[in-house]
């Protein structure tokens, strides 16, 4: 089949965000997900929102797309806020709660005002200080997925690989095999999707041999696979002997490469993702 | 000069050597052609030509240097280059320039000169302009192509290469050879290894592999008009082996089908991916099928025609967006009544012995399974006794295709579906197929074969169809004895009646 497996979510466009050096984005990426693990309290966390979603305006990227990033973890989400929500103890020792959270910072002291729970039937209820928290989770994660997806949704995927190992390149100093850990992001660029399509080959082909995936219980599913998963693992081992053959033939060793592709450091790049990223690392410490 | 001498191999464990006693010669600019079966040895003589496997015995050497030493070993891989079978194994990066960059990178040239090999290589096999594209995106010639790009960046003087088309279809082929020719012409020593004749005819010098030994070296006119040597060194089949081909063109005239006999029925069958979605792509467009027991039915089409598409639904793999499958006598299309063989089907073994493969089908449909081991290895040429209780993963390729269409065979379906079952193999394998397919006919099967190699099948099938951008056509002689296709031999769109049943 000529159908290409679609790998990675870009999409592409000229905006100012699709146009930053991409290890600058991961740079200002890595910053952000720093921030929203330091800041205590709503006013950090609310920052981060507002800057992440104008971000998302000046990169033109549909909300409907980042949204759509929420579908596979919503159970997680709802989970999340029910548990901080609901109490079985309604009306019995909560004042802990109230202190607990405060000494943590999560909540700001105005909220103090609020009851510590809300009887509904008998000792179940709700705590209006635990639904604030579970919210404050919620945003989080949802910031977090945004983000990355923001970066997927405006780098392509060589931009990405080229990128970290221009990050990780210094770490060569210290004898780590960078060159080689750069050739496993770029071989495994390929081989993700040739594995997908292969995959869903070899499914079908036990499919018309009448095996079936989706019925019974969970041992009797994954015993399924068996089948699919022995030949795919057999044909990647005989792929991982020609593409080592390849690359020798080529000679490929991990030392002493030199370089086509060489990215020029723009001074404005430079700037925006120097100046994004103190502005994250400072917003975490002191918020 | 590459020249091999007096080389002997033996893989650990194996019981015969893989070569023996080999010793030839390739001159600067020449085109050089090595033939062989399946198994012959041809794929370890191109590993041990850059030094990828070291002989056992004897050595290799290029333009004097010996290619099993240590100090020359970079010098000769950049003489020497290989290309081998399946491009998708070759491709290191995930941009072409990138790949075709990734040789010259390793020997650390400068940047300039990297740039300069890389253009002058992608412009001889004729990528210039898909630089920035993804491999993944690229039709089979275009990949192999890239992987003769990405060995000509190293400026080798000769280059080897190991079966480059056959994994591609009739297009890839085409381009391939071509690529061939402009290396040819830019005077690169080649030693172009196949077990296809139709490559052997311009060659400077042809030599023959048979049993890891070399059987034959010299002018190609001396060989190919030898028919009798041909046979003797498993390059072709004697015509008492397979059914002779009538006229070139023509399908066979079919016999009237016992009506008893339930066909299988596509009516108007249409499938679109990604429905709904700004990418959908219509993949078939509306196509009737009819496929009466005993009948034998041809679809050529080429690489995105939708044939996949039309094989999955055909064999009860994949529900169309619009049309309907099923049988003459009213019953549905389940897995296991239409049997299907896709295109190097031994990528399905899992089990650990053949038998066990075999009845992995037959018990999934909880069919009583004794004595359908034997028979159905004994139908493919296969000895029971011998391979029963092998574990599939230590047979020849060959071999394995024999026991992955004996899975499929298994489970006994009326119908068989076939997807380019001879791609790959060489002339005994091929003919094993056709007789195979003859057998299944007369037996009452009904088959559909799919491939892009018109010559192959064309005289053999009773009917013969056009699969092109998800429409099916009738090809010459559609409307012959024994086929009912309304349309007469001219073009018609497969949302016209088309039936290829048996009985005028």
């Amino acid at each position: 089949m000529a159908l290409a497996v679609p790998f990675g979510q870009y999409v592409p466009g000229t905006s100012a965000v699709h146009r930053l050096d991409a290890r600058f984005k991961l740079l200002i990426v890595t910053s952000f997900v720093f921030a929203l693990f330091m800041v205590d309290g709503w006013t950090g966390l609310l920052l981060c929102a507002v800057l992440l979603l104008g971000a998302y305006l000046l990169a033109r990227i549909p909300l409907k797309l980042a949204l759509r990033g929420f579908k596979p973890i919503l159970v997680i989400l709802i989970f999340t806020f029910l548990a901080n929500t609901l109490t079985l103890s309604a009306g019995g020792d909560a004042g802990a709660l109230t202190s607990d959270l405060a000494a943590t910072g999560l909540v700001a002291p105005n909220f103090g005002a609020l009851p510590d729970s809300i009887a509904l039937i008998g000792s179940f209820g709700i705590k209006p200080l635990g639904a604030l928290r579970g919210l404050y989770f919620v945003l989080r994660i949802l910031l977090l997925i945004s983000i990355t997806s923001l970066l997927t949704f405006t780098s392509s995927v060589v931009a990405l690989s080229d990128a970290l190992t221009a990050l990780m390149r210094p770490l060569a100093v210290l004898r780590v095999p960078t060159e080689d850990i750069a050739t496993m992001f770029s071989i495994a660029l390929r081989f993700i999707p040739l594995t997908a399509e292969e995959a869903e080959k070899i499914m079908v082909a036990q499919s018309a041999r009448a095996a079936v995936f989706d019925k019974g219980g969970l041992i009797k599913r994954a015993r399924a696979w068996v089948p699919v998963m022995i030949p795919l693992f057999v044909n990647l081992f005989r792929r991982a002997d020609e593409l080592a053959a390849a690359m020798e033939t080529r000679c490929y060793t991990g030392r002493g490469r030199t370089h086509l592709k060489v990215y020029v450091l723009k001074v404005s790049d430079l700037v925006i993702g120097c100046c994004g990223a103190l502005f994250f690392v400072a917003a975490g410490i002191f918020l | 000069m590459l020249s091999f001498q007096e080389i002997g191999f033996r893989y650990t464990g194996a019981e015969e050597p893989a070569l023996v006693d080999v010793s030839f010669a390739v001159e600067p600019g020449a085109y050089v052609v090595l033939l062989g079966a399946n198994g012959s040895g041809k794929s370890t003589l191109a590993r041990l030509a850059n030094a990828l496997l070291l002989p056992d015995t004897g050595h290799v050497e290029v333009d004097g240097l010996r290619a099993d030493e240590r100090a020359t070993l970079r010098t000769v891989r950049g003489l020497v280059g290989v290309v081998a079978q399946d491009p998708d194994n070759q491709i290191i990066s995930a941009t072409v320039l990138d790949d075709a960059a990734f040789g010259p990178e390793n020997l650390g040239l400068p940047r300039d000169e990297i740039t300069r090999r890389c253009a002058e290589a992608l412009a001889t096999v004729g990528l210039l302009g898909f630089e920035e594209r993804d491999p993944n995106t690229l039709s089979g010639g275009e990949k192999q192509r890239l992987v003769i790009a990405g060995v000509l960046a190293m400026d080798p003087s000769y280059l080897v290469l190991d079966e480059p088309t056959s994994m591609l279809d009739s297009e890839g082929r085409a381009e391939v050879l071509a690529a061939i020719n402009a290396l040819r012409a830019r005077g690169h020593g080649i030693l172009h290894i196949t077990h296809d004749l139709d490559y052997a005819h311009d060659a400077d010098k042809l030599l023959v592999l048979q049993a890891g030994r070399l059987v034959f070296e010299g002018a190609p006119d001396t060989l190919l008009q030898d028919e009798e040597k041909l046979i003797a060194y498993a390059l072709q089949v004697g015509s008492g082996d397979v059914t002779p081909r009538q006229s070139p063109c023509q399908p066979r005239p079919l016999a009237p089908p016992d009506p008893s006999l339930p066909s299988l029925l596509l009516r108007d069958v249409a499938y679109t991916y990604s429905a709904g979605a700004s990418f959908a792509h219509d993949a078939l467009k509306g196509a009737d099928l009819t496929v009466a027991a005993g009948s034998y039915t041809l679809i050529s089409g080429h690489t995105g025609s939708g044939k996949s598409t039309l094989l999955r639904i055909a064999a009860g793999l994949l529900v169309p967006t619009s049309g309907t499958t099923g049988f003459s006598d009213g019953s549905a299309v389940t897995p296991g009544t239409v049997g299907i063989v896709f295109q190097h089907p031994e990528v399905q073994l899992f089990a650990q012995t053949v038998g066990e493969d075999i009845l992995f089908g037959p018990r999934n449909l909880k069919m009583d399974t004794t004595g359908i081991v034997d028979s159905v290895l004994a139908a493919v040429g296969l000895e029971p006794r011998r391979f029963a209780q092998r574990s599939p993963f230590t047979l020849s390729g060959g071999e394995m295709r024999r026991v992955a269409i004996a899975s499929i065979l298994a489970m006994r379906s009326r119908f068989l579906l076939l997807d380019e079952p001879t791609a790959g193999l060489d002339a005994q394998g091929r003919a094993f197929v056709h007789r195979l397919i003859d057998e299944l006919v007369r037996q009452g099967t009904g088959v559909v074969v799919v491939s892009h190699d018109l010559s192959e099948f064309v005289s053999r099938a009773h009917v013969h169809l056009l699969l092109q951008k998800g429409r099916l056509y009738v090809a010459g002689g559609g409307a012959g004895a024994g086929s009912t296709a309304k349309a007469g031999g001219s073009a018609v769109s497969a949302t016209g009646h088309l039936h290829v049943a048996g009985g005028a």
